[in-house]
């Protein structure tokens, strides 16, 4: 069977790639063409209309779909969760030094950036936040951060969408002040030496559910060889021995085109927060394989938390069922 | 009749094909279209502009700033949505093969968004096929340029005339089933080999 699943060139877009080039697909008898999409809407609109067999999804953005409240609404089934964890919020160097914090601990950090966005909206020039789209893990932990730091984001800061690739642009020209971003765009700004990693999402949202396998919802009942491929991938991505391996497939010019060394680093959860050198090890920075891959409807109901908490649905019972329903714990577990 | 009072934003990260669609819409009567640069600070040229309608590439990694504007609508004063028209679902997969999307605001009819979708799918398809041409040409151009230079070797090297070495090419070309080009190319590499 010949498939065309689409994605976003990230570090978590692992095992759909590993499922391909590390013949997990092949071995279930699948061709799969990998398309690499430029944006979250462009990857949502053509599973919508059936120009992809299947994607690389943010776990918000395929609720939303899924809820028609993003683009088409669209029946579609994850059978498979891919990876938790992986996104990290850069503050711009300029914002990091008027921060100051006194410690290194979230907390402390999190009371500075709030101390900071307060000052800044009653100078009439609130800080501006990037975010990769507004159904995304990334907007919600944006959020998080502030609140920890006993802040509301709303009407707090300005929240813009930038596209990853443009993201540490942006900072350097002072567009924005800040941003949330999956790997390896934070790595990339510090690596600049335009930002500092402020918070890991790992230690905003333990566990969070970030990106899934995404279907139509009628091909659910027949995807179990690709459920089985890009599982098996997973497993193989989660594997500290194949992360050498892992790192040099992604940084591909044809995937992420980036520097290996960032994705490896990432990957073993090695992150450079500073472009002084100051590294921190976060094992569970990204997750892939068996912790990750069971498509929980409990995760829906955590994402429903969140988009109620940033103002983006009132959840009724009818909704509630229609997203758990979503996750397809019952393909999963009949995938064998 | 179209109707003149809209406010049409084109993005596109192709420039030429965004002037091409530019040129279309003012031809059908549409007055005001505005060619916006795909670039990070597109949000506050689209606030600035705050137009009716934005026609955007498929392959514009800008598409999701647009969505921020249809996302958290209760920022914004004119709420914009994607167009998407259920009861017209081959002119959706038009738009989309053509690369396409469009963002409205909110309340605009469909009919009027209609038109210019209808622009936007012959104009881009055109560009589309232009460029395919403009690439087969070009290597008409470089194949012909090729055999030119096999010719030269085979003329040279075997003491041959124009017209022996071009049907000396043309037979082998016929017995092998292969395209004299490619013969004209075997030769220009053996040669380059062998100096």
């Amino acid at each position: 069977m010949r498939l065309a699943l689409g994605y976003v060139p990230l570090i978590d877009a692992a095992p759909l790639i590993a499922a391909v080039e590390g013949g997990f697909a092949a071995a279930e008898g699948l061709a799969i063409d990998l398309i690499s999409e430029p944006s979250w809407a462009t990857l949502r609109d053509k599973l919508a209309l059936g120009h992809l067999d299947g994607a690389h999804m943010l776990a918000p953005l395929a609720l939303a779909s899924a809820l028609g409240i993003s683009g088409p609404q669209t029946d579609l089934a994850v059978p498979l969760g891919l990876n938790l964890n992986g996104n990290a919020i850069t503050v711009s160097r300029p914002l990091w030094a008027e921060m100051a914090p006194e410690a290194d601990d979230l907390d402390t950090i999190a009371r500075a950036f709030s101390r900071v966005a307060r000052v800044r909206v009653t100078q009439n020039r609130p800080l501006t936040l990037g975010t990769v789209h507004p159904y995304s893990n990334h907007t919600y932990q944006l959020r998080m951060f502030a609140a920890r730091g006993g802040l509301d984001l709303d009407g707090a800061a300005r929240m813009v969408v930038i596209p990853p690739p443009w993201i540490a642009e942006a900072l350097r020209t002072g567009q924005i002040d800040g941003f949330c971003v999956g790997s390896p765009w934070n790595s990339v700004a510090v690596a600049e030496g335009y930002g500092r990693i402020a918070a890991l999402g790992c230690e905003l949202a333990p566990d969070c559910p970030e990106k899934v396998l995404a279907l139509p919802a009628y091909a659910a009942a027949a995807s179990a060889p690709l459920v089985r491929a890009v599982r098996r991938a997973g497993r193989w991505c989660a594997a500290p021995e194949n992360q050498r391996e892992l790192a040099g497939l992604l940084a591909r010019p044809g995937h992420l085109g980036t520097d290996a060394s960032l994705v490896r680093r990432a990957l073993a959860g090695t992150v450079v927060v500073d472009p002084d050198g100051t590294e921190r090890h976060a094992p569970r920075f990204v997750v892939f394989g068996a912790e990750a891959e069971r498509p929980l409807p409990a995760h829906a109901d955590w994402i429903l938390a969140e988009m109620e908490r940033a103002g983006q649905i009132t959840p009724t019972p009818a909704l509630v069922a229609r997203a758990r329903a979503m996750y397809r714990t019952d393909v999963y577990d009949a995938a064998g | 009749m179209t109707e003149p009072t809209l406010t049409v934003a084109v993005i596109d990260p192709s420039r030429a094909r965004a002037a091409i669609l530019e040129e279309g819409l003012t031809a059908a009567g549409f007055t005001h279209v505005v060619v916006l640069p795909d670039t990070a600070d597109l949000s506050a040229r689209v606030a600035a502009l705050n137009p009716d309608v934005v026609v955007i590439h498929l392959e514009s990694p800008s598409r999701d700033i647009l969505e921020q504007m249809s996302g958290l609508s209760r920022h914004v004063e004119r709420p914009v949505a994607m167009f998407v028209d259920r009861s017209d679902v081959p002119m959706m997969q038009a738009a989309m093969d053509a690369g396409i999307s469009a963002y409205v605001v909110d309340g605009l009819q469909p009919q009027r968004i209609r038109s210019i979708l209808d622009v936007a799918i012959l104009r881009f398809n055109a560009f589309a096929r232009l460029q395919r041409e403009l690439s087969e040409a070009r290597g008409e151009l470089a194949d012909r340029k090729l055999i030119e230079r096999a010719k030269g070797i085979l003329m040279t090297a075997r003491g041959l005339s124009e017209e022996e070495a071009y049907r000396m090419m043309r037979r082998k070309a016929m017995n092998e089933k292969r395209k004299i080009a490619d013969i004209a190319r075997a030769i220009v590499t053996a040669a380059d080999l062998l100096g």
